[in-house]
């Protein structure tokens, strides 16, 4: 358990940011994007961003569903820019690498759906470790 | 009176030191206060000098209703100031939560449950002019005869 | 873990060149830093929540409490999505009125930013410049709608206050004082060698960093977004053909500047605004009804949303609003500051982006 000196607690703050309606329906959205509980994710978010970034969310995934990955259809599909430049789950290096790999599992004859599944699963299991 | 609490008094009423702080308003009430520093207004030509030391500080001005980040916060930034010291609680926000108290909030004011208020200045903002006439008028006779009341 | 930082510091929440509280903490490498880290929840006090369930007449006076520095931007966005929701027209010569005061209100706005920003690089007497001609400008704010801050001058149907003759022509003659100083000024900061070392430079926000953060206002037409400013999409700022202004550098100067040049920009819209100020009553009325919708506009601190819900009498349902300087803190605390060569940069970087804590919040 960790004892604060000067701060206080934030997550019951950053609870209230992540709850307030335009932020919740874009936490929503993620959620069901990546197929991750709603709660859990909740609670990565808290966890991982800070405050400014959370009360940020809503505009950068905005943004992201419109500027990011605009010329390549995988990485659209696996949401590689947007997981890891607009929404920082993922290291983008980590990001370039999964997203790599399932090109060339598509390359190599896996079926399209079933390789970018497998993608998609690899980033859930990067995001909830 | 000694002659040496008489030089303490003259000094005191000529030379205050004010530190704001803001624990939750709208901005309104500290560009007011901002404003007290153009040459207009010119709140330095009254021997009034604004720091943001509270270590430096005569005059704390508290603006704002209470956020839950303040709570314990701002008792340490009132004991930090050194005596003879005041606060003077400067819009409605502070008096009584102004707008802001209402059902879902979660502000929790009046600041005066927090730190003890000297004076108050109503309005949403106040001018300039009234928070200057607030500082001045308050911190000679609230400073006069310190070392003698103490004892 | 491998170690890449040296120290941890804290910057606030009280701060000498921050009028607000905001921390700020900042992963440094000797004097570098590397990245920091915003803690809020200094200015939270629920607005959203004590909307909800209140008639439109109640929230009108919270939405402006939002911000006390751009509360008519607050005010009109707010006013405009009820009357977008209702299907209430405005009459003319209001709607040339409103852009009148919401220039003054902007012009009053940058000036304070700019203020912040000279103060903080220590150039006290530019600053103090500054702060005096904006009280020229909240004079004749004050002359208009009878209250320097938190005016509530706008409302369903048009406005509370005719603009006279005599109150048009001091406006004019005061403007012509504000644009003559103002021109002095721009010229000291455009040619002062040392603000131009503390800002020249400093605190890039490139145009692909802009985007990602969805940085808005001055802030991204600094760094080359012209088509961010939502008086383009604003039907009276059509009528004027306004044009925004923009920048490519990116950095301190370029928004200081920006800011600057959009305030001249006001001043001429406020021309013509009263050269063309057609006849006709300022008031038309109008009942506030059901309806959803999502209404932007432009603060002076960049991109304003209001998503309302409404009921039948009027009442707000739901409200959320998205305030400018959310982004803009989030692109100046992640994107400006890393990399920036000195902590004492971290500061002036930080107030160039002109962040409102209390918009943040809410």
């Amino acid at each position: 358990m960790i004892t604060y000196l000067y701060e206080k607690d934030l997550r019951r703050m950053k609870f209230n940011i992540l709850t307030s309606t335009w932020h919740d329906l874009a936490v929503r959205q993620i959620a069901r994007r990546l197929s991750i509980d709603l709660q859990r994710l909740r609670l990565i978010m808290i966890q991982r961003f800070d405050m400014s970034l959370l009360e940020n969310l809503p505009a950068r995934w905005e943004a992201g569903l419109r500027h990011a990955d605009t010329n390549d259809p995988t990485a659209r599909e696996l949401g590689c820019e947007l997981f890891s430049r607009f929404i920082p789950f993922v290291e983008p290096d980590e990001m370039q690498t999964i997203c790599s790999e399932t090109r060339a599992e598509i390359d190599n004859g896996t079926p399209e759906v079933q390789a970018i599944d497998a993608g998609k699963a690899r980033i859930r299991e990067v995001i909830l470790s | 009176m000694s002659i040496l609490q008489e030089i303490k008094n003259r000094v005191r009423s000529k030379s205050i030191h004010v530190t704001f702080v803001d624990v939750g308003s709208c901005n309104g009430c500290d560009i007011e206060v901002l404003a007290c520093l153009a040459p207009r207004y010119d709140i330095e030509q009254y021997g009034i000098y604004v720091h943001n030391n509270p270590r430096e500080a005569d005059v704390l001005l508290v603006m704002g209703a209470i956020t839950p980040q303040w709570t314990d916060k701002l008792r340490d930034l009132w004991d930090k100031i050194p005596e003879p010291k005041a606060a003077i609680a400067v819009g409605n926000c502070p008096i009584s939560g102004c707008v802001f108290a209402r059902r879902h909030m979660y502000i929790e004011p009046p600041v005066e449950k927090y730190i003890p208020i000297a004076a108050q200045v109503p309005g949403c903002p106040p001018r300039p002019t009234e928070i200057l006439n607030a500082i001045l008028s308050l911190a000679p006779t609230l400073f006069k005869d310190y070392e003698e009341k103490q004892r | 873990m491998k170690k890449t930082v040296d120290v941890s510091i804290p910057i606030g929440p009280v701060h000498p060149c921050w009028k607000e509280p905001i921390r700020i903490k900042c992963e440094t490498a000797g004097e570098r830093v590397r990245r920091a880290e915003v803690e809020l929840g200094y200015m939270k006090k629920g607005i959203e929540r004590i909307m909800r369930g209140r008639p439109w007449q109640e929230v009108m006076f919270l939405a402006e409490r939002v911000c006390g520095i751009c509360s008519v931007i607050h005010n009109m966005v707010f006013i405009e999505a009820m009357e977008a929701i209702s299907g209430i027209t405005v009459p003319p010569r209001a709607a040339y009125l409103r852009v009148i005061v919401n220039e003054l209100d902007r012009i009053a706005s940058h000036l304070i930013a700019n203020f912040s920003y000279c103060y903080t690089i220590e150039h006290e007497t530019l600053a103090m410049y500054l702060l005096n001609v904006r009280e020229v400008v909240l004079d004749n704010l004050e002359r208009i709608t009878g209250s320097r801050i938190n005016t509530a001058y706008m409302i369903p149907g048009g406005v509370r206050f005719d603009l006279s003759e005599e109150d048009a022509a001091a406006l004019l003659a005061d403007l012509a004082t504000v644009e003559a100083e103002m021109r002095r000024y721009v010229k000291m900061f455009e040619t002062g060698p040392l603000i131009g070392l503390r800002s020249r430079g400093i605190g890039i926000l490139t145009q692909e960093a802009a985007i990602e953060a969805h940085a808005v206002g001055p802030t991204a037409r600094a760094s080359g977004i012209p088509e961010c400013d939502q008086r383009l999409r604003h039907p009276t700022y059509r009528e004027l053909g306004f044009a925004p202004v923009s920048r490519t550098e990116g950095d301190n100067f370029a928004r200081v500047m920006v800011r600057f040049d959009e305030v001249f920009q006001s001043i001429g819209l406020i021309r013509a605004c009263i050269d063309r100020l057609p006849d006709g009553p300022v008031r038309g009325g109008g009942d506030c009804g059901p309806g959803e919708i999502v209404y932007r506009g432009e603060a002076p601190r960049g991109e304003l949303a209001y998503c309302i819900r409404s009921d039948e009498y009027g009442r707000i349902l739901d409200i959320s609003i998205r305030t400018p300087s959310i982004m803009n803190i989030e692109a100046c605390s992640h994107y400006m500051v890393r990399d920036v060569t000195s902590l004492a940069d971290v500061t002036s970087t930080f107030i160039s982006a002109d962040p409102c804590i209390a918009c943040t919040e809410r």
